[in-house]
């Protein structure tokens, strides 16, 4: 193992690291091409990329948060509040529930970030905890029922399912979030600062970057993308529910892994989960192929997940794995 | 009895040991000094088997010792007192002296505590303690944890069938005077039982408990002397390796200050830290602290770099009243930090060399209100030129250069920022000695640009060499405040004798 042309020194050549996502991703298109020609074309094509895009919006938004070497475990609690708000207030005040319900998701990601940072609590009991009261609030708003998005609802939402130029307004609405994201991460002050924290937090300090804003910036970020996920998945099944969201956490950060962003922060980016997220979306598909039962889903992710972290961990930059 | 062979040890960036071979005989204490920096902690590492040798080899009674870890050691009969005491402050004095041996007193399957209390006990009575075996490690002195280590090495004896030997990594740094005499005392009547390793940078220690002494410089032996015929100012001539040269500091380019004060302390206070500093620095002066661990001074200039706050007293730089809660403020008004641990605190090491460079300041790069990646490699590049940073390219990681290509990162970052006060907490820790006289002009041409700057060393004569004005420090206060123009520098054992 300690030889240089051993597996893990292999996997931790810089490029090599970058490169396994996307060349896993064509050896999936091949496989499944393989399997049913014709199959990634025309709608099923769309329908690959508009059942991709909940998905790949809330791993963006959690990117964030992997980045600075933390996690944000209430991503589907939040993004299943979203929903349930946008059906609750659909029929009393239009369109203006959209903004409401994104702003719920950007406030509670708010809240985890500052209890993160300013109380000193680590960032997965602190997103545990936001989880346990977004999806208590979720319960208590709704009654512990899913809310169907009525007639007059579905007026008001119907742009959302509609499509431009023959490509899901979904599909527009996640390459929006992905590009702003990008460019958010690679070009601005909070992006580099980003970097910086996940990488090497006391150096970042001591240079004078204020690591606790940066943080509560990306919690913040995550709960608004988080919610915006929910209200686009609530219009796509005309209801919203407290459990809406709840098989995509697992999903989600497998997603953020898978693609090539670092569990320990400091390396990654939204392109790379852009590319995990459709491995997720094509290993989804190819398991109703081979007729794995749908429940059985989160078995693989977990799985996936487990070791996509065993084999990518670099272990150099931390001491101890707790 | 113990021999290291020809043992050589690389960290990235710092060659720390070099073709090094000691030996240690039978009931003999061997001393060993060396400056901070020149290879002592590596060499003890390796006798304990903490750290493996690249190369060369370790033998024991003439037999080859491959050792995988400390563990390895001890069931050899090597055993370490260390310099960053490693006993677990929750845990009670009983528990950490068997940590790790539990296994002697299992009845049943469960821990007998009456039999282990009754064992610690014994093992603090050996060499002349009495302590609570069962109170909790963090409730006591340093110099009693240094004991509960000294005994904790000594169980060796109960499980090893030979005789020991024990490595003492500076254990005299932070004891008072009457703590070290009890501790030579227990060294020299475990003498008859065990051979003892004294790592030492105070010579005069050194040559009281030592049979034989070597000499370390810069990661090599460069001496070995009996103990009874040597004296300490020989000694340190051997350790420095050259006597008192001007220009290795490169004092004939230590010029006047100017007149602006940058920084200015009146009655600093930081509780539990120091008190009652009063300090200038003025535009293109090299104020240095002198002073022992627990002088305060380390804390001094990580309030002024922004790290901790005072709690009492008035701190303002140039001109302005200030009070700095994180370096973010102190970066703010200009401060710029060179922090001791460089791997940790002073570089994020996965970033590139342009990303470390532009940190602290992204402005002087951005367009528009986007990073020009364009611009960022080009500064990056002709700081690269201008400092003679040796990276293959502004893309590198930092991680992957040298300890004095890396401070050259660090010191290029406060320039970009254009930082008027530089905090340079051992800035040549661990640089060997060409980087150092790189480090020296970059810090003469920053004093000549007029940033004003406080300094902490290593080695006192580098803190008298580099700077205008030595302020001595002890217990938290500044007790003796010395010009050092060229010319007039102050001499080292007067102020040694300020500092303990």
């Amino acid at each position: 193992m300690d030889g240089p042309y051993s597996l893990r020194n292999f996997l931790e050549a810089g490029w090599i690291h970058g490169a396994i996502p996307p060349a896993l991703l064509v050896v999936l298109v091949i496989l499944i091409e393989l399997a049913a020609p014709g199959f990634l074309t025309g709608e099923t094509l769309a329908l690959l990329l508009n059942n991709t895009a909940v998905l790949f919006i809330l791993a963006t938004g959690v990117t964030f948060v992997i980045l600075l070497g933390g996690i944000d475990l209430s991503i589907q609690s939040v993004a299943s509040l979203a929903s349930v708000i946008l059906a609750q207030l659909l029929p009393s005040v239009g369109l203006l529930a959209f903004p409401v319900a994104i702003l719920a998701g950007l406030g509670f990601g708010t809240l985890s970030g500052i209890v993160h940072v300013k109380l000193r609590v680590p960032s997965f009991v602190a997103t545990l905890a936001t989880a346990g009261i977004v999806t208590g609030m979720a319960l208590w708003i709704s009654d512990g029922r899913a809310i169907t998005i009525e007639e007059g609802g579905r007026a008001v939402t119907a742009w959302i399912n509609a499509t431009i130029l023959g490509i899901p307004v979904v599909v527009l609405l996640a390459a929006a979030v992905g590009l702003l994201s990008f460019l958010a991460l690679r070009y601005t002050r909070f992006g580099r600062q980003s970097l910086a924290v996940g990488a090497g937090e006391p150096a970042a300090w001591a240079a004078g970057i204020n690591v606790d804003r940066t943080k509560i910036v990306a919690f913040a970020v995550s709960g608004m993308l988080a919610a915006i996920a929910g209200v686009i998945l609530a219009t796509r099944l005309s209801s919203g529910s407290p459990v809406l969201a709840n098989q995509l956490l697992l999903p989600a950060i497998a997603a953020v892994i898978v693609g090539g962003t670092a569990i320990t922060g400091g390396l990654g980016g939204v392109a790379r989960t852009a590319i995990g997220a459709l491995i997720i979306s094509l290993v989804r598909i190819g398991m109703t192929f081979v007729g794995v039962n749908i429940f059985a889903e989160n078995i693989v992710f977990g799985a996936v997940l487990i070791i996509a972290v065993a084999i990518t961990i670099d272990r150099s930059k931390i001491a101890v794995i707790k | 009895m113990l021999q290291a062979q020809s043992v050589s040890k690389s960290f990235p960036g710092v060659k720390a040991l070099q073709d090094v071979s000691i030996e240690v005989r039978p009931n003999e204490v061997v001393g060993l000094i060396g400056e901070n920096g020149a290879g002592k902690s590596t060499l003890m590492r390796v006798l304990a088997g903490t750290y493996r040798p690249d190369s060369g080899s370790l033998r024991l009674e003439g037999e080859e010792l491959r050792l995988r870890n400390a563990r390895d050691a001890a069931m050899h009969g090597i055993g370490m007192v260390f310099q960053e005491q490693s006993l677990l402050l929750n845990l009670s004095v009983a528990e950490n002296i068997y940590l790790g041996q539990e296994h002697q007193f299992l009845r049943f399957g469960t821990v007998n505590w009456k039999a282990m209390n009754a064992a610690a006990r014994r093992q603090l009575a050996k060499i002349g303690i009495d302590l609570d075996v069962t109170a909790r490690t963090s409730e006591l002195s340093f110099a009693a944890r240094q004991m509960v280590e000294l005994a904790k090495a000594l169980t060796l004896e109960e499980i090893v069938d030979r005789q020991l030997v024990i490595l003492l990594d500076e254990p005299t740094s932070v004891l008072s005077a009457s703590d070290i005499e009890v501790l030579f005392q227990r060294v020299r009547s475990l003498k008859s039982r065990a051979s003892f390793v004294f790592v030492s940078h105070r010579l005069d220690e050194v040559l009281a408990i030592s049979d034989r002494v070597y000499t370390m410089k810069d990661g090599q032996v460069v001496a070995e002397h009996e103990a009874s015929s040597v004296t300490a100012p020989e000694l340190h001539r051997v350790m420095v390796g050259r006597g008192l040269q001007a220009e290795y500091y490169r004092e004939s380019r230590q010029k006047p200050p100017g007149d602006k004060v940058m920084v200015e302390a009146r009655g600093l206070c930081l509780a539990g830290a120091y008190e009652n500093i009063d300090l200038t620095v003025s535009a293109g002066e090299i104020v240095g602290i002198a002073g022992v661990v627990g002088s305060g001074r380390e804390e001094l200039i990580r309030t002024i770099g922004g790290y901790s706050a005072h709690t009492a007293g008035a701190l303002s730089v140039a001109g302005e009243t200030v009070r700095f809660t994180s370096p973010e403020q102190a970066v703010r008004k200009g401060i710029g930090s060179v922090p001791r641990e460089r791997r940790v605190e002073g570089l994020v090491m996965f970033l590139s060399i342009a990303e470390n460079i532009t940190l602290a300041d992204l402005s002087c790069v951005m367009r528009n209100g986007a990073i020009n990646y364009g611009k960022e490699r080009a500064l990056a590049a002709d700081w690269i030129r201008r400092l003679r940073i040796k990276a293959p390219g502004p893309d590198v990681a930092c991680r992957k250069l040298s300890g004095g290509n890396q401070q050259k990162v660090v010191l290029a970052r406060w320039m970009t920022a254009g930082s008027r006060v530089l905090i340079l907490d051992h800035p040549t820790r661990g640089l060997d000695v060409g980087a150092k006289e790189e480090v020296y002009d970059l810090i003469r041409d920053l004093s000549d640009q007029g940033v004003a700057i406080l300094l902490i060393s290593d080695t006192l004569e580098e803190t008298i060499g580099l700077s205008h004005t030595v302020l001595v420090m002890r217990d938290g206060e500044i007790t003796a405040r010395h010009d050092a123009s060229p010319g007039n520098k102050p001499d080292q054992v007067e102020l040694v004798k300020m500092m303990v």
